[in-house]
Order: structure tokens, then sequence, then C-alpha cells
């Protein structure tokens, strides 16, 4: 490949992943983050608007205020909305097909696997149909209606699904949510040129649209692909690189919408299909899982037994697993499908289709999913396929690593199946908590990052300190890929917990951290969260329950803070969200969030010294619950 | 002896090195906490603009016949023989600003705050891993050489 790269990668806490990429001959993130090493200071700090031509204008000791008058304050409440704001539009769009897609599978009398999910939704939507296609039609409808609401019409599944102690607060602090589509634009329109100006404004408003993106993007997206592709349910599965077996055409997927797969999935395993496999030379197809689409699938792993090999890494492993050569084609339908991958599928000859055009790819086919016509869509994509794989193998190189990742990852953990292996009751953990069993419980969730250390080091860093401290981790998104592929998610992690966590684990054959899959499921963390509320009748801020996104990475991901600080929960981050340029961001954010809502953000990079802090923190509302 | 050596043409005028140089000068800050905002955020370095011309960094030379040194009455000022630096002790400062007048670069400047001190670049003590704000530049603009003299 003709390439300019560094030969210095970034750290790993992935050690076998971090020898592999060191030893590549393609470029890959690992790779450039030495030539991005040196960071833009206001950029950092959030003190740089370029939102109009009198700018770019920076906050400096000889211009403390931009030319239209813009203050630090001003300026970084801006950038951190839009930020929001465009992180939310993210996770709408998830939703927004989600819910179309079942809207049109539940018309035309598609599969309806998850009927526990189907019930659970009825009931909470107040719907009652007995003909299940009826019903998860009505609920898709129900879900879009509110989405299409102007922001000026309040949301009406908001109070059906929020716990009632939060939905008061939210109201009284009047950030319910309008249509979830128009809030985005809002956001977009308060923080153009010399429009708002007040950053608490602002702030709130974030807050608006972390309910609109945590219920609906994150939370109902999971329970609507529930209806259609199954429930997740617990069991043991293979991780990292060792999932890419070369005697199948493999397909790696990247992005969030799931159920885009689903019906080319299921073709994929029919025999004429298969048969195809084998005309070329190939025993049949495999999905490689990669991001969080490839967390979900793997977390509903039960349902695609033949089809799905395992997820082999997060979004910053992409490349490579790509590197490989035993990957084929990539299907991308959203993020993060890094640009990175471009030049390594150009070298390697590997097909990439995308399927929605958020993630169109320079030199990838654009094929826009149709559900209408998902028999020829699947149909085509498969003969490209097939001809990619017979172009390449046996002409490109393989460099396989079946040492790298474990074969015992639990994974399937969801607010189901987990109270079902509870006994269908929240009682054992909640007298484990209250024995101390289990001192409280910490969700770690939200991307991987090449910052804090490198790749995933803070994130395992820190759960590798929480649970000595006898806390549970349960995570959710691309962190969960670095998590399992460094074995904190295998039954014998049990070791390095502390000695009342680890003889919980044991005792129950489970690993100190528990994988609830993709980002989105921060939604079922919030619905645990809210059912063990509930249980002990008490409001979520009192929990002794902590989130962290050590090692967050994009807007996404601060829309899904945004939801955590709406919900009242302590919320740690290990590198500053681009505020710390404003004295009133940081007050917010770290004192006055607490009146507000109850949540509080706290910054720290390190992880003993942010344990500590998540640790008191638990201790101290330990101590006002009296347990 | 070391210095800090400028290749104007490589300069994109980000501010980085004032950035780093501000933050050089404030206990326990980084690039994340530095508070540009603060009375005491004062730079030692600094980035001029010229239409035509494009950015010129503006740094300390530790001249070899340093003018700032032979204007300095009060002994402020002084050429540390080793290192080559020219180092400055507020203790000693008249606040007379002979030096500010007689740099022929400009780089010196009165504190903004009480203007009873000169602000002037102390090779940030010369720390073992160099100079902030080299480190800090993306276009290695100004770099630090190895000078014989
Ligand atoms: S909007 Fe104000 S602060 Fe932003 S670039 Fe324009 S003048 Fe500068
Ligand atoms: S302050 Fe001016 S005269 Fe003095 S050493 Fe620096 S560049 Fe030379
Ligand atoms: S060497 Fe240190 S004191 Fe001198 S200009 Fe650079 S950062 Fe400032
Ligand atoms: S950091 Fe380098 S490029 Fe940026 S202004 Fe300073 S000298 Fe110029």
């Amino acid at each position: 490949m003709n390439s300019n790269f560094s030969c210095k990668t970034c750290a790993s806490a992935d050690k076998k992943l971090e020898t592999f990429i060191s030893n590549l001959s393609v470029d890959t993130s690992h790779h450039r983050m030495e030539g991005q090493s040196i960071k833009c200071g206001f950029g950092l700090q959030g003190i740089c608007c370029r939102l109009c031509s009198n700018g770019p204008c920076r906050i400096t000791p000889d211009g403390p205020k931009g030319v239209c008058g813009a203050t630090a304050d001003t300026i970084v409440a801006r950038n951190f909305l839009r930020a929001v704001s465009a992180g939310s539009g993210c996770y709408i769009h998830i939703v927004e097909n989600t819910a179309l897609l079942l809207k049109k599978t539940a018309a035309n009398k598609g599969a309806i696997k998850g009927k526990i999910a189907l019930a659970k939704l009825a009931e909470i939507f107040e719907v009652n149909e007995t003909d299940e296609h009826v019903c998860a039609e009505k609920i898709a409808d129900l879900v879009l209606a509110d989405l299409y609401k102007p922001d000026y019409i309040k949301m009406e599944l908001v109070e059906k699904m929020a716990y009632k102690p939060r939905f008061d607060r939210w109201k009284e602090l009047g950030i319910l949510p309008g249509g979830a589509k128009s809030e985005v634009f809002a956001g977009v329109v308060k923080t153009s040129t010399n429009l708002n100006s007040d950053p608490v404004d602002m702030y709130l408003n974030c807050l608006k649209l972390g309910i609109s993106t945590g219920l609906y993007g994150l939370t109902l997206t999971n329970l609507l692909n529930d209806v259609m592709l199954g429930e997740p349910s617990i069991r043991l599965a293979p991780v990292g690189l060792r999932v890419i077996d070369t005697d199948y055409i493999n397909i790696m997927i990247t992005g969030h919408q799931h159920s885009m797969f689903a019906y080319l999935q299921e073709r994929l395993i029919q025999e004429d299909v298969i048969e195809k496999a084998k005309a070329v030379g190939a025993k049949g197809f495999k999905l490689v899982g990669c991001t969080c689409v490839g967390q979900d699938l793997q977390l509903r792993g039960e349902h695609y037994k033949d089809v799905f090999n395992g997820h082999a890494g997060n979004n910053f492993t992409s490349e490579a697993i790509l590197a490989t050569g035993a990957i084929d084609a990539v299907l991308s339908e959203f993020n993060c499908t890094l640009p990175g991958i471009e030049p390594i599928c150009d070298e390697l000859k590997i097909k990439q289709i995308c399927l929605d055009d958020v993630s169109k790819k320079a030199n990838a086919e654009m094929k826009p999913f149709v559900f209408e016509e998902k028999e020829s869509q699947s149909n085509e994509i498969i003969a490209s396929v097939i001809e990619a794989y017979q172009a390449r193998r046996g002409v490109v190189a393989l460099n396989l690593d079946a040492e790298h990742g474990n074969d015992d990852t639990l994974t399937g953990v969801s607010e189901g199946s987990l109270k079902s292996f509870l006994g269908g009751t929240w009682k054992p953990l909640i007298d484990l908590i209250v024995k101390g069993e289990i001192k409280g419980i910490a969700g770690v969730v939200g991307c991987s990052s090449l910052t804090a250390g490198g790749h995933d080091v803070l994130t395992v860093n820190l759960v590798k300190e929480l649970i000595a401290k006898d806390i549970l981790v349960l995570s959710a998104g691309c962190s969960s890929g670095g998590l399992e592929n460094v074995g904190l998610m295998s039954p014998q992690a049990a070791s390095l917990a502390g000695p009342k966590l680890r003889a919980v684990c044991e005792s129950l054959g489970i690993p100190p951290v528990l994988n609830f899959g993709p980002c989105l499921a921060i939604g079922r963390l919030e619905l645990v969260a809210t059912e063990l509320a509930e249980a002990i009748g008490v409001d979520l801020p009192q929990l002794p329950l902590v989130l962290s996104a050590p090692q967050w990475l994009e807007e996404q991901a601060l829309a899904d803070g945004a939801f955590g600080l709406a919900l009242g929960l302590p919320l740690h981050l290990g590198l500053p969200p681009f505020v710390t340029g404003s004295s009133v961001a940081v007050q917010v954010f770290t004192q006055d969030m607490l009146n507000l809502t109850g949540g509080q953000l706290i910054i720290d990079d390190n992880a003993q010294s942010a344990a500590q802090t998540l640790d008191s923190i638990i201790e101290k509302k330990r101590q006002e619950l009296n347990i | 002896m070391k210095r800090i050596i400028i290749d104007r043409e490589k300069c994109d005028g980000c501010l980085n090195c004032n950035i780093a140089c501000i933050s050089a000068h404030e206990e326990g800050s980084n690039f994340y906490t530095v508070n540009l905002q603060s009375p005491d955020a004062e730079t030692r370095n600094f980035i001029k603009f010229d239409v035509g011309k494009g950015y010129l960094p503006i740094f300390c030379r530790h001249c070899d016949e340093p003018e700032c040194v032979l204007s300095c009455m009060s002994g402020a000022l002084e050429k540390d023989p080793v290192s080559g630096h020219v180092q400055y002790d507020e203790n000693k400062c008249a606040a007379c600003y002979m030096c500010v007048m007689n740099c022929p670069f400009g780089v010196l400047k009165p504190d903004k705050k009480n203007r009873t001190k000169v602000i002037k670049c102390d090779f940030c003590d010369d720390k073992p891993d160099g100079p902030s704000c080299v480190k800090a530049c993306p276009k290695q603009a100004i770099v630090v050489k190895e000078v014989n003299l």
C-alpha cells in the first residue's frame, strides 16, 4: 500500500490487538494517533467559534470576546448544544428507521419474534389489540407520531415510559421534549449566528434533547428491535479476531440499525444461497460483528447461531478486522464506519456496500435499503459479495490471529434476560446490594477512543478498579467490545473482583462485568435502573448507581450523557466534552446539576482516582438509604 | 546551547504556542484547564500577522549579545553562561522597562495586571522535555536546535 504512515501505533488495553496492529502493513487509526498528537488548545476548551465570517474567533487573553461580543460561556454552550443536537439526530434517525421497519413488517404480516417485548410495549403504550401484527403496527405508529410532532407539542409517550418522579421533575424544569426530530431542528436554530447567547438556557435544552434521545433513540430502539428480532438471552459466545472463519464468505457489518439486516441474515443461511457459496469453494456465509450492530447481533445471538460467527471488536478494531484479509465485504448502515476503512478495502479488494446514505463511504456502492425490495436487494448483495470473494480469496494474503479474544464471553444480558436469570424478580439483586455483597452498580458505557491512555485503556483500567471495590459493572456500547476482548466478561474474571463481588459472581457463574451489548442498550440500563428504583421505592438519583463513559467519542455520546444527567445520575467522563473554557459550563455540569436533576458530571482521566470518586458517591448514597 | 529556531513559513497562526506558554506558567494547569481569561494569563511569545507576509512568530532569541541585558541597570536580566539563556529575576527588577524599549524583537512587555514586572521567556526553566511552546506547535514552525557559539 502506498502509504506514508507512522510506524508507532498507540497503546491498547488489548495487548494482543496492540501487537497485531503494530505489525500491520496498512495504515490504521492506531497509526494516525501520533501524527494527530498535538491538539489545539482552543478546540479542547470549546472556545473557538466559526459561526460567521468575522471569525473564527477564539478566546484569548487579548481577545476575551468574539467580534460579535460572544463570551467564552456563550461560545462553549453553543458548540455543546450543537453537538448534542447532532448526536440526538443520529439516534433519532435510528429509531425512526426502526419504527418504520416495524410498521412495514407488521403490515406485511412479517415475523414477530419478540412476543414478550411486544406485550411489554403494548402495556406501556396502552394498546389493546389481540392481533399481534395490528398491535405492532399501532405501536410503531405511536412512536412515529411522537417523533414527527412539532417542537411545541409534547411527545405523548414520555409520560408513559418515564419513571414518575423523573417525569415530574422534568415537567417542573420545563424540559419535556416536543417532537424529537423538531427538537433537533430547534437545537440547531438556537445555536446559529447571533441567536441564543444564554448558556443556562442552552444547557437546559441539552437535557431536553437528552430525554428525547434516551427514551426514543435508546430505549425504544431496543424494544422495537426486540419485537422484530427476538429478545436477548444469556449465553457464552466467542469474541475477538478468532471468530473469523476463512472457510466461509465473510461479511463484516458496521452500524446501529440491526433490523435492516434481518431479511438478508435469513437469506444467507437458506439452502440455495449456501449452494452458491459452495459453488465458489466456501462452506457458506458468515456475518462478522463489528461496532454496535455486531454487539446487537451478539446480544441476540441465540436467534442467529448459524449466520453470526461472533463479535470481533469495537469501532477502533474495525480496520484490524479488515486487515486480516479474511473479510470479503463490508455492509454498513450507520456509524461507526470509519473513513479509514476505505483505503484498506481498496487495497484488500473488499467490497463495500452502504445500506443507508448517512454512512456512505466514498468508494462504496450505495444500495439504500428498501423494505419492499428486500428480496431482490439481498440477492444482489449476495451476488456481489460472491464476486468479491472470487476475485480476492487466494489472491489477498491472510493475516489472522486465532489467539485474539476468547470463547467464553457472557452475552445476551438485557433488562429482561437478567431479571429472568434472577428468577423473574429484582429481589435477589436488591438483597445483595442491601447486604453489601454488591456495593453498587456502575454503568460503564459509550464508545471506545484512542485517547485517555490509548484504545480502551482508561475503560479497562477503570472497570478493574471498580470491580475490585465490589461494584458490579454493566456495560453497553463499544466499551463492551473492548471489555469482552480482554476477558473481563468471561466468568473467570470474577477473580479480579473484590472478595464480596467475587463470591457472588462465582456462585452464579457470571463475570463481574455484564455485557448489555450496543450503545443503544444504555436504554436497557435505564430500564434496569428504573425497575430497581421502583422496586425499592426511591427516585433514580438515590440509587447506589453511577454512570461512566470513560472514553466517550462523539456527538451521540454527548446526547447519551445528557440523558444520564436528566436521569439524575452521576456521570464520569475521562476527558472533558470541550467545555472547560467556560466557567459557567463547569459550574452547571459539576455543581448546579445536582439541584436541577440530581445528576453531576465528574471529569477524571485517572482510573484510580475516578474509581475512588465513584466509590465514594456510591458509599454516600448507601448511607442516605441507610444500607 | 539550545535555542528556539523559527520557520515563519510554516506558522499557521493557531496560537497553540501562546496557550502552551500561558499554561506553562499557570501551576498545575493543562490545555483543558488553563484559564485564558485570568488577568494572570500572559504569553511570553507572540504571533503577529502581516497582510501579504503571513504569520510571524515572535519569540525571545536568548541573544548572544542581549540588548535587554545590556540596558538593564538593576541586574534583573542576566545571561546564563552555561545554558546561554537570558533569565529574569523579578525581585531585582526596578520596572524601568529599558529592556522593553531595547529588545530589537519587541518580545518583552510589562505585565498586564500590575505593570510592575516584565513578562519574559524563561525557556520553560530548561525542563527536560523542552519548551512547552515547541511541543505544542502542530506545524514545527518553532523547533529547538543546539547551537554552538
Ligand atoms: S459568531 Fe461571533 S464569536 Fe462566532 S465567529 Fe462570528 S463574530 Fe466570532
Ligand atoms: S528579550 Fe529580546 S533582547 Fe533580550 S534576549 Fe530575548 S530577544 Fe534578545
Ligand atoms: S520557552 Fe517556555 S517561556 Fe519561552 S516562549 Fe516557549 S513556552 Fe513560553
Ligand atoms: S504553535 Fe506554531 S503554528 Fe501555531 S502559532 Fe505558534 S508557531 Fe505558529
